[in-house]
Parts: structure tokens; sequence; C-alpha cells
């Protein structure tokens, strides 16, 4: 058994650079190239997203390398990742939030594939860079922010 | 005796009740369940009213919130630090998926079901067909139902690995936390091999064709590599005294309590009771449930620790079994099947419960009893009386999420 | 010109029966006299003394020499700007509340320009009942006025047991330029003035009447009323010299009472019990400063410190004074325009009652955090440098005192500043609360307190000119760049050295670079409302102020005796001062004593009445006959 701290550092889990930049999708701009701070909005979605958003924060994907964060609040944040389509209720905390979010900024919206909740396009969100309906998994988010900030 | 859920019908209310693995349905006479007021309003509020006083107020958390990511509010009440009285406002999150499927045909009602919960996608979907299945007293072959357990348990296993790792990541501990988060999108990708989803969605049916299921070896060899360096891994994690320290007699729930509250699952099992609807199955093997004695996060997290390595080995058996036997031709014909029916499944959390009610096809009123709306009844209720640090350790211990509570 | 002001006080008492704005003019003209009377007696030699024969042998008469001419340079700047505060303030109350006003400031001047020990006890109690009427202004304040009363009494009784021991040892009732040895003068005087100063365990009067009483009684009692006693403390030094053992007991007293005080304060809930905790503490810093200069003294006389650490006390004192009238006048304003008590509802004072009131309460709680280019910036250096200095005592006891007593006051000064943040998040600044401010005639309120605050900041800029005038050349230097007569140094040789002007001039230089620039960079600034989970916050989701000091109710619940009370549907936390429960139970020891007596001697029995009349006269007969 290896001491917990060689455990640690004996594997390399990071996986290498595979991933091509999504292509058809706004850039947001020469201001985030090296880095961009993601704040994660859930307007209703059915929970896949969330766990997706999880798994971008595992090591295999170590998404800090390409310059991507989390914040912990929307003022701190460049995108603003819409999971799933919003419910009735949420319309005013998403536009409240948006509402808080430095500019410039860029809005992503991710469907994935689901039927309920009302259609993005509906909403009339500025500065909207992405948005895909589509099932999508961490290592596409990823090539889409890549696409976004233009790798 | 458990009341699972309170269903509205044209000619009044009837009552969904579980008795060991019987479920039923009463009328609505008997009112004497403890939790018979917070199963109606699971729609409005769960948890425990506001209290007032000098100083005290509502430190609302959310909709939009980082920590916690899905829109809902908890309303934490405190006078500071010290919370005193908790509620959540599931209503944010509710998206009608009920009422949807109501009216809808079985074959739109499975994807529906699946949409609830993303996370428990495949044990929705099984609670689903079994409903559909008692309703119309169809047959299900045996691998069909092998694959359903195989499925249900690498649904566990990644479950188990998220609750765990959201709680080292509470505590701070970093590297214990991207090593959980990398098995967990280990996992994830298992899943994606094994069913071509990574959340185990469109895999179920009331017959599942085992030649889809083409990496059956290879799942085998990502699940044992799963098994052996969780095994590892949890045997660190536990001489972390900063992380077992956070977690020991956090968020405690006495087995009464959680009786009364109605809960199942791995919180329940952490209190000492050792109720799970797998050990009524035939088809697992000498299934013992897995059982604590404290009830806190600590004991939640062994249960589920535990629970992640005996997942492991149910699948290998089962892909071995599947291996063996070969899949018995099973037509099934849903033209004409009505009636009434109840199907439930261990999610990794609780009870799934589906009661359906068809007829031609279409299926007329559904009620859907959820893990979440007790497991976030409990979380209020153990939440009291401890302060805002243990919010998130006591929220993730249970498992629990917006998405499978306000349906 | 002693006269004339003395006049004015009894003209300004007299027309408060025909109009009160006169009666507050006249209280507001002699007080400055009063400053210039101080300012005289201190800088230009005036000692004015007019004494006449009372009794033979016992002369009384007015006399001011430097030091009280100090003191009533200080307590007049509050003064004024009470008197000038009060123009507005009285219309809220009844006429009389004006002549109570002129008596209890005239009180204070006979306290400070008394010849002799009868006008001093005259002038103490004419403020003291004075006071005590002005607090029962106040609707529904007896209770806490009887309190105020009755310790003012201990200390009155007190001090005429020292005025009579001084009596004894010198056969002669005068004040000035005299000196004694005398223990219970001593004792018993040192015992009246810490009672008014508020010193645990005597400050649960103040808690108590500060808060119940209207505001500019509440700034009276706060500031002046209790620099009276720090004014006795040093004319007690003055007679009596440098005791070692006065010191000692000075330090313990006065650093438990400072760290008691601003722990308190830190926790209150009252818009008022807060100031009145940190006036606790102030004055225990005072003391302890007394303290250190006695033992300093008696150590070495040629070491700086003694005169250092009396040189901090006065320094203390100026800041206490001006920085609390200031904070008890804004807050009293705005605590009269929302009548509201506690500091949770006043929120938003900036909005909601005005700038001028809400900068009051910011600029005087940034003096009693010690915030640089303040007043009270110099005053708590001045006291840190003096604890820090205290390594040249010898014996174990002075170390061991000093360095514990520097341990509680860095304390209190900590707390002081968390109770600070306190009230001015919550009550000056703060989201708005949406109440609507009472509108009344703010003129002289506001022009009161931009007095203050103008007085807060020049006292700190002009502070080595303090220092010179006062006589303490030897404390202000040049080095570091700094121009001679700029920089406040410690002690001599150089220990520590500030210089609050400098910092000020090169802060503000600082600031106001990056501000042009800023001006004229401007860029388009997005307003939104507080991020809260992208809801709008609603009245009852604000953070609450005892929610703010939550955390140190529960980590001290030991000391603070806290209470997490839980019930069907409230709930809340309660926190007892120590002292306050011990006097509610020697109350209620005193009432069942009472009780249990009066049910002995007056049961209603004819024949023990006859009984206890027959050994009373008995006993008369028997003693005077004895005597004869």
């Amino acid at each position: 058994m290896n001491s917990w701290a060689l455990f640690g550092i004996t594997k390399k889990l990071t996986e290498k650079f595979d991933y091509p930049p999504m292509k058809h999708v706004k850039k947001i701009g020469d201001r985030f190239k090296k880095s961009i701070h993601l704040y994660p909005i859930d307007v209703g979605n059915d929970g896949a997203l969330n766990f997706e958003m999880t798994a971008m924060a595992a090591p295999q994907y170590n998404i800090h390398r390409f310059g991507i964060f989390f914040t912990d609040s929307p003022r701190h944040a460049d995108i603003l990742l819409i999971l799933g389509r919003p419910t009735e209720a949420m319309i005013k905390p998403l536009k409240e939030t948006i509402n808080q979010l430095p500019e410039p900024f860029g809005i992503v919206a991710l469907e994935n594939n689901q039927e309920t909740g009302i259609d993005i396009e509906n909403l009339n969100l500025p500065n909207l860079l992405a948005h895909i309906k589509e099932e999508i998994d961490a290592k596409s988010i990823i090539s889409l922010l890549l696409g976004i900030m233009e790798k | 005796m458990r009341l699972l859920g309170i269903i509205e019908k044209p000619n009044g209310k009837q009552l969904l009740v579980q008795d060991k693995e019987r479920f039923f349905i009463k009328e609505d006479t008997e009112k004497n369940f403890s939790n018979y007021s917070f199963l109606k309003n699971r729609d409005k509020n769960i948890g425990n009213p506001m209290k007032k006083g000098e100083g005290v107020f509502n430190f609302r958390y959310g909709p939009v919130n980082s920590g916690v990511g899905e829109a809902g509010i908890f309303n934490i009440c405190t006078y500071g630090e010290r919370i005193i009285s908790a509620n959540i406002d599931p209503s944010y999150k509710k998206r009608g998926i009920e009422e949807m499927i109501k009216g809808s045909n079985v074959k739109k009602a499975l994807r529906l079901s699946e949409d609830i919960c993303s996370n428990f996608a495949f044990s929705h979907s099984t609670a689903f067909l079994r409903a559909i299945e008692n309703a119309g007293k169809l047959h299900t072959d045996t691998t069909t139902k092998r694959i359903r357990i195989m499925a249900l348990e690498l649904e566990r296993i990644y479950n188990h690995l998220f609750v765990m790792a959201r709680l080292s990541k509470g505590a701070s501990q970093n590297v214990l936390t991207s090593h959980l988060e990398g098995l967990f999108e280990e996992a994830l990708r298992t899943n994606r091999r094994f069913s071509g989803s990574r959340f185990l969605k469109n895999l179920n049916g009331l017959s599942i064709d085992v030649s889809r299921l083409i990496n059956m070896d290879e799942t085998a060899s990502r699940i044992k590599n799963i098994k052996d360096k969780f095994t590892e891994l949890y045997r660190h994690s536990l001489k972390s005294w900063n992380f077992i320290d956070r977690i020991y007699n956090t968020a405690t729930l006495s087995k009464d309590k959680a009786l009364d509250i109605g809960i199942t699952g791995p919180s329940l099992r952490a209190t000492g009771a050792d109720e799970d609807l797998r050990k009524y199955e035939k088809l697992y093997k000498n299934f013992t449930p897995r059982t604590e004695k404290n009830g806190d996060a600590l004991s939640r997290m062994q249960v589920r620790a535990a629970e992640i390595i005996d997942s492991c080995e149910i699948i290998e058996e089962q892909i071995e079994k599947i291996k063996q036997e070969k899949q018995q031709d099973n037509k099934i014909d849903l033209s004409s099947i009505s009636g009434d029916g109840i199907g439930a499944c261990e999610s990794p959390s609780g009870l799934v419960v589906y009661f359906i009610e068809l007829s031609e096809r279409i299926i007329k009123n559904v009620y859907i009893s959820t893990p979440s709306l007790f497991g976030f009844k409990a979380f209020c209720d153990s939440l009291e009386g401890h302060i805002f640090t243990d919010f998130s350790f006591a929220l993730d211990s249970f498992g629990i999420n917006f998405a499978d509570c306000s349906r | 010109m002693i006269y004339l002001i003395l006049c004015l006080f009894v003209f300004g008492s007299i027309s408060g029966f025909l109009n009160r704005k006169v009666s507050y003019l006249s209280a507001f003209f002699a007080s400055i006299l009063s400053f210039i009377a101080g300012f005289e007696a201190k800088f230009s030699g005036y000692i004015f003394v007019d004494k006449f024969r009372f009794l033979p042998n016992i002369y009384v008469g007015i006399g001011i020499d430097k030091l009280s001419g100090l003191f009533l340079m200080i307590a007049s700047i509050s003064w004024i700007a009470i008197a000038l505060f009060s123009i507005d303030f009285g219309n809220h109350y009844r006429k009389r509340m004006a002549i109570f006003l002129n008596l209890s400031i005239m009180g204070m001047f006979l306290i400070l320009a008394a010849y002799d020990a009868i006008i001093f006890l005259a002038g103490w109690e004419i403020m003291t009942i004075a006071s005590y009427l002005l607090i029962t202004e106040h609707e529904g304040s007896y209770k806490e006025a009887f309190q105020f009363l009755s310790f003012s009494e201990i200390s009155t009784v007190s001090l005429i047991i020292a005025f009579l021991s001084l009596f004894i040892s010198n056969g002669s009732f005068a004040l000035l330029n005299i000196h004694s040895k005398s223990i219970a003068f001593l004792v018993f005087a040192s015992l009246a003035f810490i009672v008014k100063m508020g010193i645990v365990p005597f400050h649960t009067w103040l808690k108590d009447a500060h808060s119940k009483a209207p505001s500019n009684a509440s700034a009276l009692l706060s500031a002046p009323i209790t620099l009276m006693g720090v004014y006795g403390l040093a004319k007690i030094i003055s007679i009596t010299g440098y005791i070692h053992i006065w010191g000692i007991a000075a330090i313990i007293m006065g650093s438990l009472s400072a760290f008691w005080g601003a722990m308190e304060a830190a926790v209150a809930k009252g818009l008022k019990v807060l100031p009145a905790y940190s006036t606790v503490e102030n004055n225990g810093m005072i003391l302890a400063t007394l303290g250190l200069s006695a033992v300093a003294y008696s150590v070495s006389a040629n070491s700086t410190l003694y005169e250092f650490a009396f040189l901090t006390a006065i320094i203390l004192s100026i800041a206490h004074t001006t920085s609390k009238t200031l904070l008890f006048l804004s807050i009293g304003q705005a605590k009269e325009q929302l009548n509201e008590e506690s500091i949770d509802n006043v929120r938003g004072i900036h909005k909601s009652v005005g700038k001028i009131p809400a900068l009051g309460i910011v600029i005087s709680g940034l003096s009693f955090s010690a915030f640089p280019t303040l007043i009270g910036y110099v005053a708590e250096w001045m006291l840190l440098e003096s604890i820090f200095q205290s390594y040249q005592f010898h014996s174990i006891l002075d170390r061991i005192v000093s360095s514990s007593g520097g341990v509680l006051l860095s304390l209190a000064i900590g707390f002081a500043s968390f109770s600070m943040v306190k009230l001015i998040g919550y009550s000056a600044l703060g989201y708005n609360h949406d109440k609507v401010a009472r509108k009344i005639p703010t003129f002289f309120m506001h022009t009161s307190e931009i007095f203050l605050i103008i007085m807060i900041f020049a006292m700190s800029f002009f502070a080595s000119a303090i220092f010179l005038n006062l006589g303490y050349s030897k404390f202000v230097i040049g080095a570091l760049g700094v121009p001679n007569r700029w920089l406040l140094a410690s002690a001599k040789p150089v220990f520590g050295v500030i210089s609050p002007a400098f910092f000020a001039i090169v802060m503000s230089g600082l600031f106001t670079v990056p501000f042009i620039i800023y001006l004229k960079n401007r860029v388009k600034t997005k307003k939104v409302i507080s991020w809260n989970g992208g809801l709008a916050l609603k009245e009852d989701e604000y953070f609450s102020a005892s929610a703010f000091s939550f955390i140190i109710k529960f980590i001290l619940r030991f000391v603070y005796m806290t209470k997490e009370v839980e019930r069907e549907n409230y709930a809340y936390v309660v926190t007892n001062d120590l002292f306050e429960s011990f006097y509610a139970l020697v109350i209620k020891l005193f009432k069942k004593a009472g009780y249990r007596i009066s049910h002995f001697i007056m049961n209603g029995k004819i024949h023990i009445y006859i009984l206890y009349i027959l050994v009373t006269f008995i006993f008369i007969f028997i003693y005077f006959g004895a005597l004869s």
C-alpha cells in the first residue's frame, strides 16, 4: 500500500490534449484568449448537466490547463453556462443573473435534448454565443468553450 | 408500514403504502401516518416552518447558487451561525413531468420518466416499467431483469462516488476529491461503453436485447478497476481525521425519526434498519443490506462506500450469468393493456415508486414517489441545531437533488 | 469672567421657563466662554482665585488652575456641541429640559472651577440631580434614572468621606495647591470618581441610563460627566502624588473595565447600549494609563514613561469626549427621527436620515476603532506605546500587572473595532430600510455634528501642537524625513513615533492623485442589486446585527452566560452582563431582607409596637443619662 501522499502523485490521470475547438460558435473576443471564468446556472435541467459540471472538474480533463475556471458568483464570471431549458419560475432569477454579469460577457445555452421547459430562443438573451440543443457531455463542453476562446 | 404518497383521484385521495416488499393502495381514511402532512405539501414547501424572534432572519440560499448548483431555495432560519429551522422551496425546479406523463403513451412516458432526474434515470425507468408490467401482468425475461440489475448497480456506483466526492470536496480534501472525481468520470465512461449513454438513458425497455450490449467484457474489466481503486481510496480516506471529524455526528438521524419521515435507501440503512428492496429479489444472490448504527453523515458515507464495492461484485456476477444464459424470446403486446399498477425500484438514494393507471396504452394517472422528497425532509430535520458550515455535509450525505424531488 | 459664565448659566436656567431656544443659546455662549476661560487658565497663566470666609477657618470660593483649565477646555467642546444640538433637539421635549441641561453644565463648571471641597461637592450634586432629572425627561425611564441616582449617591457619600479626611489631614477644604498623604482621602475619592467613570463593576448604571435618556442627555452623561471622574482622578494625583499601589490597582481595574466594556459592546443590540459600553471601555483605558503613569513614576522618575502615560490619559480623554459626544448626538438624531431603539431597525441612516448624521457615526466609530488621521488613532497608539514601555519595570508584580493589563487593553481595542464595525455597518451604512424619517429642524444639529467632525480631524492633525502646548515638547521631534515638530515620539530616547499630520498629508496625496485619474478615466459602471441567488432580498432576509455578533456570543458563552432559547414558534439568544446579574441578586436579597425586617417590626401587633417604643425610650434615657 502506498502512503497517502505518494498515492496522489504516482498516477497521471490527465489525458492528452485532443479536444478540437468546436466550430460554428461565436467567439467571445481577444480579451479572453487565455482564460475564461464560468458560472453555471441550472434553470431546470434534469440533472445530467449538473453532473457533467462535476465531471468537468475531474483530473482526466484538467480544464485549468486550458485556462477554464469555475467561479462562485456571476459577478466574477465571463461566461454564463445556462444548463437546461428554463422553467417558468426560473426566468426571473435567470434574467437577474445575466444582469449581474460584468461586461463583456457571453452566454452559452445547453439544452441537452430536453423536452420540458421554455425554449431559450424565446427569451432574447443578450450575447448568446452558442445554443446547443443536442445531448452534450463534459468533453464536448470543453471543446465548445475552446471554440469560444478561439484556441 | 410506510406512507409513500397521496394520490389525487377524481373520487378523492388514496394513499400509496409500502409494507416490506408489498406496495398497495389504501383509501384515504387512515391519517395517522406521521409524514402525511409534509407529503401533502410536497410541491410547495418541504421542511419545518420559520421561527420568529429578535435577530432571527431567513438566510435564504438559492434559487441560483454555486454551492448546490441546482435551482431551488433553501430557507435557513437563524440568529447567526446556528440553524434553528430549515425548509426548502422546490417549486423553481418543477417541470411538471408528472402532468406531462398523464395522457401520453408508454413509449413517451418512458422517455419522460428518464428525464425526471438523470442520475436516477435508470431507477425511474425501471420503476415505471415494473408498474406497466404489473398493470398489464406482463412477463419479463430473466436476461432483461439481469441487465436491469446491472444498470441499476452501475447507477448506484457513480451516484455513490459522486456523493463521496462532494463530501470530501466540502471538507477540502483535494487529493481525495480529485481521485473520486476521476473515478466518477470513469464510471460515467463505463456507462457510455455499456449502454451508449453516460447516464444510462435510452437503454431500458420492457425487453432489452442483449445483443445491443457489445462491450460486456470491457465493462467487467472497467468495473474491476473501479472497485480496486476505490477500495484503496476509501481505506486512505478513513485515515484523514480532518475529513472524518467534519462528517462524524453531523446531521444525525435517529432510526425512529427516519422511519417516521419515511426515508429509505442508504440514509435509512445508516440508522440501523436493514431495509432494502433488493433483498426480496431472487436474481440477487445472497444479498444482505449494508447497515451502520449512528445515522450521521459518516454512517451514510460508510454505507455508500460498502455498497459501491458490493455493486461492483454484483455486476461482475451478473455479467457471468448473462453470458451463460441465453435470452428467451419475449414478444410483448402492448396493444390492449389497461389497469392499475405499482412498480418500485431501489435507486441509489432510496425507493422510487410509480403508481400508474393505464387505459388502452394511454397513461391516465401517475404518481411518482421519489427518494429525494423524503431526503429533503430528513435533511431539514437533521440540520437543526447545526451551523452553516455543516450545511454541505448534511445535504451531500443524503445524496438528494431537486431534479428528483420536484419532478 | 467666571462669574459671567455662572450668571449666563443661571440666566439660561431661568429663561428655560420662558423660551427654550434662549436657554440653550445661553448655555452655548456660556460654554464658549468657559472654553476661553479654560484656555486662558491653561496657556496664559491666568490663575483665578476668589475666596471668602464661610465658617471660621473655612474658605469657599472659585479657583482655576492649569489642570482645571485643561479639563475645562475639553469639557467645553462637548458642552458647546450639546448645547447647540439641543436647540433643535429640545423641541420635542418639555421646556424644563433646558433648565436641567443648563444646571447640569453649571454643576460641571462648578466642579472644575471649585477652589474648595464644598463648592466641588455643591457642583457635584447639582450635576447629579440635574442629570437625574434630565434622564427622567424620557418617558418610562424612572427605574434607570433611579439607578443612576443611587450610584451617584455612592460616589457623593464617598466623596464627602474623602473630603472630611482631607480636612482632618490638612485642616482645610481647599483643593488648589495642596498636598496630602491621607490614605482615606485617596481610597474614597478614587472610589467616588471611578463610580462616576463607570468602571467595572460600577458600570451597570451607565448602560441603562445612557440607553434610556434623551440623546443629548446621553451625550452629556457619557462624555463630560465621566470626564469629571477623570478630572477628579487627575486632581487626586496632583494632591497625593504618584502612589505605586494605587497605580497597580488602577491598571487592574482599568484594563478589566476596558476589556469588559469592549466585550459587552461587541454583543450589544441597543442603538445606545453599544456606545454606553464603549464609554466603559474608554474610561477603563484612561484609568489604566493613569495607573501606568503612577507605577512608572514610582519605578523611576527619570523615565519619560510616567509623563507620557499621563499625557496618554489626557489625549484619551480628549478623544473620548469629542468622539463620544459626536456618536451620541448623531445616533440621537437618527433615533429621534426614526423612532427606533435597536441597531437592526435603523439600517441605512445615510439614506433615511441624512448624510451628516451618518458621517458623524462613521467618523466617531472610526475614531474609536483607531482609524488613522483621527484623534482616536493618536490616543490608542499612545496607549499601546505606553504599554510596550512597561518593559522598564523591574519587579515581578509590576511586570505581571502591566503585561496582563496590556493584553486586556489590546483585546479591548480589538473588540472595540468589532463593535464599531457593527455599529457603522448596521446603522449609518447598510441597506436602506425604506423607513421614512420624521421631518424636524436639523440646522443646529448638523452644525454641531460638523463642528465635532472637524474637531476630530483637526485635533489629530494638530496633535503635535497639542503636545507642545500642553508642555510636553520632549515628545515632539522630527526624524525619518518628517520635519521637526511634526513627529510624535513616545519616549526620550525615542521608542516609537507617528506623525498623524504627515500621514494625513501623504494619504490624501495618495488618495487625491488616483482619484483625479479615476475621475478623468471614469467608465460607466453598472449598478445592480446585491447578489442574493438571483432574487432581491426580502425584509426578513437581511443579515441581522445580532447574528453578526453571534459567533462571539457563542465562543465566549461562559463569560456572556449565553442562552439560546428555542420555543415552538420563536427563538432568540440572551446574553447577560455578569455584574448585572450580581446586582440583580443583591437587589433581590436586599428586598427579601427588607421584607423580612419590616415583617418582623411592622407586624400589626400593638403590643410589639408598645414594646418597641418602650425599649427605645429606655435606651435613649440610659444613653443620655450616661452622657450627662
